[in-house]
């Protein structure tokens, strides 16, 4: 572990602000150190040599000064501290927030989400203990301990001798046993981080293990994984502990010789009293700051890991290992030709010799096909045949090759105007997903998520629309859109990209499995509703399986799953097959 | 539960507390002595004795200042494993007293709020032991000793050492309170409502990037974060308020013990001192107190000690203030983690009922249902009513029903997620008088949003029947149709990803159909296993489900899409 990592003053500005002060601190901090063990050894000097307290007067009066000076010194420095670790973690998280467009959702796809959000609020909280005892000490390891060796070399260079001899102790053990945990430190804070992933994991899951019976077994998995965290913590601050506890051995021996050889010295008649007094209350001072940056050691380093997560997120950003930035702001390109599809009337959506691959695996080969304005498009095929990775091209979310095309004829005009086309862009798409995706806040919020005035007919419209007039507007959802039932969400969602296409004119609809979760009755609404939208004008195209739409369809497209992924529907069949030829053995040993 | 049994909870066992402060005791008296003994053997040596009489003093140094690193040490290790230990027994006794209630019990626990509670504030209790409890013990009781060593010299010193510990602490909890207190409370639910807008905008991204609301969004995340910035810095000068103090009157304590040491040094050194105290003694009230409590004779070394001490006990009695504004925080965690576990279980969710010996065998499985009905905690009234249904070894009975019709709730009734009214008996015993346990042994739930572990697929199955070999894995896979596509995806090590994340729906519902195979239970529920499956795959799926059941397995099948009507031997209609 570096003593300060570069890529926090590169990524937290606040945090030189922070060493700034601390420094002017320190400076005025060392010099309350050392006059008041020079006040106290001679104010003791003098009463032994007789002194009235009176005559002292002048002396006390000056103690109290230093102590005032001192206390306000060491305020001042606790909140540069606690100010400094709260506003670099402030701009840490707004960095954070920031790189987290950029990098978009198949990044996110990618990474555990709870770690994600864990790095940015609970994970960042080790940079408390980080600036207010780590990097403080820090600071005045490097503005006091050399003031106070050269005060002690100058009235007694033997004890100056003796601490200048001992302090590299110090440092030394730092780095070598610095060298020894850093392994393991790593290691324990991405156990860490797999560790909170597991209890919440056993927490979400617990109906599922209540089915299989198997709830009270996770107690002892529980314990297993917090005890493997125990003793890998343990590991690590065995070691922590040990450089700590070299530290405290040479600046308690370093004290402990200094005393004694002042002593003997004084014995001896080869050393004024005064002076060894003030010798013995500095030369622990000499120390203090390395000691607590020794044993703030494992804090730090707890602070380093946290802001590595940090650090990887934004590097990544950084990086723009991902193409596109996903912050609106950005899109200012788009925007425009927003404004155009508005303008102009889109009547149709080419999507031409498009593939999707994936690192491991083809997802969509060559797939072809024209989605008709005015018309209800359904796209079919077999779980795997890569519908909804189709979709996430559409939306731009997976990159792709091949093109798709949003075809407009200028100005509505008829027939006879020649069809332009145009890259089909995110902003020119109202889509809903197959897991709703609804947000913290009112129904009506939901719906009208992205629009900066929302409409309250609209609202209702697209509510009833979606076949979701029944639910109450201002119905407030939980963190994930808890609160609704599977089917409501999914009408919730499917509204929501109603009001983008009724508030936006986006000419093209896309709704993936919108009726999965829904009775024949409601969905009969729903397609009802879809219907309208598709006969106003617009692009509709649904991902579904279901025979209902399939039915209202002007359009069915298939999709077939690429070569070499195995058709379920065959494995199934052959399943079935097996089944009935066999069935008795196979109930034996499920049985 | 109350905050006081989630305290007890996290604070270790005594038998595991002790070792950690008594090696803490050891540790901070350690450190007293070693400035002691070092300042009277200065101040003694400057009489220039024979060396002798030093010896002892030296011997004292050198073993304070052995002791001092070694007992720490100690301390450390002892009180980080006792912590460690007791981390263990808080997560177990909250997920146990999770179990009773999960899953229909806990509904309104909102993720992010579950997610905060359960990583950070049972994290945050590890603190009770560390860094409230050990603190204030060790530290309290070298106070004491310091503070009875120092009146055993001189009572005055003694007294003024007391004094300003006892404001040290009062103060520094006072101020702390003042300035902080209110900050800090306003910190946690800051911090809880900026855990919930980040895990809303990183589980939602696509959506918010769909919509073009990304930047609104994160702007209101700003705005959290700015309050949360906020608040945080109202903690940051109460945090320095508590070290100023401290500081100060670490060094009135040292100041006091100068102006009560050196007249009660005249009293020794002779007529003219003693003469010049008494003329102090005159001037000031503060000499006549030192006068009158010195009471006897002090030298030179001992005053060194009477100014030195104090630094030393301060340096130990400066954990205090810090101790105690830990333990606001640990508190308003405790409070929370006593909240996020309801102490009441809803009346809808059933009670315990003890293990007994009962067992429900293969023929005992036969259900009986008389006037049944359901409802959710909270709910105003039942979701379903007055169902009687009669379900034999090898039925196959088709629940329909609208949305909301109560289709989920029956079958959360059936396996006792929720209790129920009416009669509900299992081979003619009452499920309300059987273990919950017991009867999930014999009604088996394929849930309509299967929860996929963040594990590898092989762990996702395994837990349905652990005796299970890969062989038989791969089998039930295959009579799924999900043989070819695991393999695909690297075999049964392939990993699933966070909740299902790396898989789609239709293959979630296989993963969960195969376990509910492999548990083998004589009554399955599947709450709308093609909900999520291709049409012409469902029918498949549907014949291949009743097929693989077997004869003597019952099926209740919860499906609003059409059935045919060969493959069901009755049909429930809710309304």
């Amino acid at each position: 572990m570096k003593p300060v990592d570069r890529r926090l003053m590169h990524y937290a500005a606040a945090a030189r602000a922070f060493f700034g002060v601390g420094a002017v601190l320190a400076l005025a901090q060392v010099v309350c150190v050392v006059a008041f063990a020079w006040l106290v050894s001679s104010i003791v000097v003098s009463a032994i040599e007789g002194a009235p307290l009176t005559a002292l007067a002048g002396s006390l009066a000056w103690l109290v000064v230093v102590v005032l000076v001192r206390s306000a010194l060491a305020w001042l420095m606790e909140v540069n501290a606690a100010r400094g670790a709260t506003v670099v973690k402030s701009q840490l998280r707004r960095e954070v927030l920031q790189a987290l467009p950029r990098l978009g959702p198949s990044w996110l796809s990618t990474r555990n989400r709870a770690a994600v959000s864990t790095v940015v609020t609970s994970g960042l909280d080790a940079l408390d203990t980080y600036f207010s005892k780590y990097l403080p000490q820090l600071i005045l390891t490097v503005v006091v301990t050399p003031v106070v060796l050269v005060v002690l070399f100058f009235w007694d260079w033997e004890s100056g001798l003796t601490v200048l001899l001992t302090l590299p102790l110090i440092p030394l053990f730092m780095v070598l046993i610095g060298w020894a945990t850093q392994k393991a430190q790593t290691e324990q804070w991405q156990q860490l981080g797999r560790l909170s992933g597991a209890f919440l994991d056993v927490v979400e899951g617990l109906s599922t293990l209540k089915v299989f019976g198997r709830e009270k077994r996770q107690t002892a998995r529980i314990r297993a994984v917090t005890d493997e965290y125990r003793s890998a913590t343990m590991k690590v601050l065995r070691m922590s502990f040990l450089s700590g506890f070299a530290l405290e051995l040479a600046a308690s021996l370093a004290v402990a010789l200094v005393a004694v050889s002042i002593g003997l010295r004084l014995v001896n008649g080869s050393l004024a009293l005064g002076v060894g007094l003030f010798v013995l209350m500095l030369a622990p001072e000499a120390f203090l700051p390395l000691r607590q940056v020794g044993a703030q050691f494992h804090a730090a380093a707890d602070g380093v890991a946290a802001t590595d997560d940090v650090f990887e997120i934004l590097d990544a950003a950084g990086r723009g290992a991902v193409g596109a930035d996903y912050s609106a702001t950005r899109a200012t390109r788009a925007t425009r030709a927003t404004r155009a599809t508005r303008a102009t009337r889109a009547t149709r959506v080419s999507v031409s010799d498009v593939s999707v691959r994936y690192a491991d695996r083809v997802a969509v080969e060559h797939f072809s096909a024209t989605f008709a304005g005015g018309a209800l498009s359904v796209l079919a095929g077999p779980s795997g045949a890569g519908k909804s990775t189709l979709v996430a091209a559409l939306l731009g979310f997976v990159e792709f090759d091949g093109s798709v095309q949003l075809g407009d004829r200028r100005g509505g005009g008829g027939e006879s105007t020649p069809l332009r086309s145009m890259p089909l862009h995110r902003e020119a798409i109202a889509w809903a997903g197959q897991r709703p995706g609804l947000l913290a806040g009112s129904i009506a919020s939901n719906v009208s998520l992205g629009d900066v005035s929302p409409s309250a007919a609209l609202v209702a419209e697209a509510l009833r629309l979606a076949a979701a007039g029944d639910l109450a507007k201002d119905f407030v959802l939980g963190v994930n859109g808890t609160g609704l039932s599977g089917g409501q969400a999914q009408r919730v969602a499917v509204a929501r990209a109603f009001y983008r296409h009724l508030s936006r004119g986006c000419p093209v609809v896309v709704l993936d499995e919108p009726s999965s979760a829904l009775d024949r009755a409601t969905e009969a609404a729903l397609i009802a509703g879809v219907r309208e939208v598709a006969e106003r004008g617009a692009i509709v195209v649904v991902v579904s399986h279901r025979p209902a739409f399939r039915t209202a369809a002007d359009q069915v497209v298939r999709m077939v799953a690429p070569v070499g992924i195995a058709e379920p529907i065959a494995a199934a069949a052959a399943a079935a097959a097996a089944a009935a030829t066999a069935g008795a053995p196979l109930s034996a040993k499920v049985g | 539960m109350l905050t006081s049994e989630v305290l007890r909870l996290a604070q270790p066992r005594w038998r595991a507390f002790a070792p950690g402060l008594i090696f803490g005791v050891l540790s901070a008296a350690a450190a007293v002595a070693l400035l002691a003994t070092s300042a009277w053997l200065i101040t003694r040596a400057a009489d220039e004795p024979p060396i002798l009489f030093l010896s002892a003093a030296i011997v004292g140094v050198r073993a304070a200042a052995l002791g001092r690193a070694s007992f720490r040490y100690l301390e450390r290790l002892q009180s980080h494993d006792a912590a460690f230990r007791g981390l263990a027994d808080l997560r177990v006794s909250i997920y146990e007293r999770l179990i009773p209630l999960a899953p229909d019990g806990l509904r309104g626990t909102r993720r992010g709020d579950l997610l905060a509670r359960l990583v950070g504030d049972v994290d945050e209790l590890q603190n009770l032991p560390l860094r409230v409890v050990q603190p204030l013990a060790t530290s309290l009781i070298v106070a004491v000793a310091a503070v009875v060593g120092v009146s055993i010299l001189l009572p005055a010193a003694g007294l003024a050492l007391a004094v300003t510990l006892a404001l040290a602490f009062a103060l520094g909890t006072l101020v702390n309170a003042r300035l902080a207190g209110r900050a800090e409370r306003d910190l946690s639910p800051v911090r809880a409502d900026f855990a919930d807008g980040t895990l809303d905008v990183v589980s939602n991204l696509d959506v918010l990037v769909a919509f073009g609301a990304v930047d609104a969004r994160l702007d209101h995340l700003r705005d959290t974060e700015s309050r949360l910035t906020r608040a945080a810095l109202g903690t940051a000068s109460g945090t320095g308020a508590v070290a100023g103090v401290v500081s100060l009157l670490a060094g009135a304590a040292t100041f006091c013990g100068l102006l009560f040491g050196v007249p009660a040094l005249g009293v020794v050194t002779g007529v003219a001192g003693s003469a010049g105290a008494a003329a102090v003694a005159a001037a000031a009230g503060a000499g006549t107190f030192g006068a009158v409590f010195a009471g006897g004779a002090i030298d030179g070394p001992v005053l060194a000690m009477l100014a030195l001490v104090p630094i030393a006990v301060f340096e130990v009695f400066g954990m205090v203030p810090l101790a105690v504004g830990a333990w606001r925080q640990v508190r308003v965690s405790a409070e929370r983690v006593a909240q996020a576990v309801p102490t009441v279980v809803p009346p809808e969710i059933p009670a315990d009922v003890p293990v007994q010996d009962l067992r429900v065998g293969a023929i005992a499985s036969a259900i009986e249902l008389r006037g049944l009905s359901a409802r959710w905690p909270e709910a105003r009234g039942d979701a379903f009513g007055g169902v009687s249904l009669s379900i034999r070894p090898g039925d196959r009975v088709l629940v329909t029903g609208p949305s909301g019709a109560g289709k989920t709730t029956l079958a959360h009734a059936l396996v006792r997620f929720l209790d129920y009214g009416g009669e509900y008996t299992i081979g003619g015993v009452e499920a309300r008088a059987l273990p919950a346990e017991e009867v999930r042994r014999t009604v088996g739930l394929c849930e309509q949003q299967p929860y996929l572990f963040d594990a590898n697929l092989r762990q996702n199955l395994l837990f349905a029947r652990e005796s299970a070999t890969d062989h038989d894995l791969l089998n039930v896979l295959e009579r799924v149709g999900l043989r070819d596509w695991a393999l695909e995806r690297g075999g049964l090590s392939a990993h699933v990803g966070e909740r299902g994340a790396l898989v789609s729906g239709g293959q979630a519902q296989r993963i969960a159909l195969a376990r509910a195979l492999l548990a083998g239970f004589p009554v399955v529920i599947f709450d709308e296993p093609t909900a999520n499956v291709d049409p012409d795959q469902a029918d498949l799926l549907l014949a291949d489900l009743l097929a693989v059941a077997g004869p003597r397995r019952s099926v209740v099948l919860i499906s609003h899409a059409d059935v045919p009507q060969a493959l069901v031997t009755q049909t429930l209609r809710l309304a």
